[in-house]
């Protein structure tokens, strides 16, 4: 898993790119608390570079979409293919987080 | 029949997966969904045995083993860790968009046949029709 942060005025992208499983997972929390210390307005997590997720990676995701919107924020996915859309579909995911303004 | 025999860590994981997900494209399936609901519900399989069946135990071993059938898919899962009883697992509220909780239902949701046998060896069977 690797990742990148990207930042446009009050609004931050993160991308996740590779597998964001079990064993990555905890590796993205710390940048989790990092993209919401900043308090961005609008926070964008790309998943178009991302292989595979599993419950765990979504979980994280999960965290980071509720945390954000308790703290009045805004927040989408872009990129969502492949397996993890599987995923996300199942979990019916796909449309609570990617639709959320 | 294809057997792999790797150490139960989250490190062997990745290896177990791509292993699955190769078998699937010797598969005649219809559509790339099948691969990815296979490997999905597998993952989540894997991750049970090494988290759960082997936690505070000594590191163990898992076999995997995948028939990539005429009809059909079929996954075992050999684990020599704690058992548990599938029947006590009750289902996420998804709308409460939870953040754990979620692999068996994967698992039920992408598979076919899912069948537990407790051990020793614990056996966890999997199996997608085309």
């Amino acid at each position: 898993m690797n990742f990148s942060l990207q930042r446009d005025g009050d609004a931050l992208v993160l991308r996740i790119e590779g597998e964001l499983d079990a064993l990555s997972a905890p590796q993205i929390r710390p940048v989790i608390e990092e993209v919401l210390a900043g308090a961005p307005k609008r926070v964008t997590v790309d998943l178009s570079a991302l292989r595979l997720v599993d419950s765990s990676g979504v979980g994280a995701i999960v965290s980071l979409f509720k945390r954000q919107r308790a703290a009045g924020g805004e927040f989408g996915i872009t990129g969502l293919a492949g397996q993890p859309l599987a995923v996300f579909r199942v979990l019916r995911l796909d449309r609570a987080l990617s639709t959320s303004a | 029949m294809i057997v792999l025999r790797v150490p139960a860590t989250l490190q062997y994981r990745d290896v177990a997966t791509r292993v699955v997900s190769a078998a699937c494209k010797l598969v005649e399936a219809t559509s790339a969904e099948f691969g990815q609901q296979v490997v999905s519900a597998f993952g989540e399989a894997f991750n049970n045995a090494v988290l759960h069946a082997y936690r505070g135990l000594a590191p163990g071993e898992l076999v995997v083993e995948v028939a990539p059938l005429a009809d059909r898919i079929a996954i075992r899962l050999v684990d020599q860790g704690r058992t548990f009883d599938p029947a006590t697992i009750v289902d996420p509220d998804l709308d409460a968009l939870p953040e754990s909780g979620m692999g068996w239902f994967i698992i039920r949701s992408f598979m076919d046949e899912v069948r537990y046998e407790p051990g020793p060896p614990n056996v966890l069977s999997l199996a997608k029709r085309l």
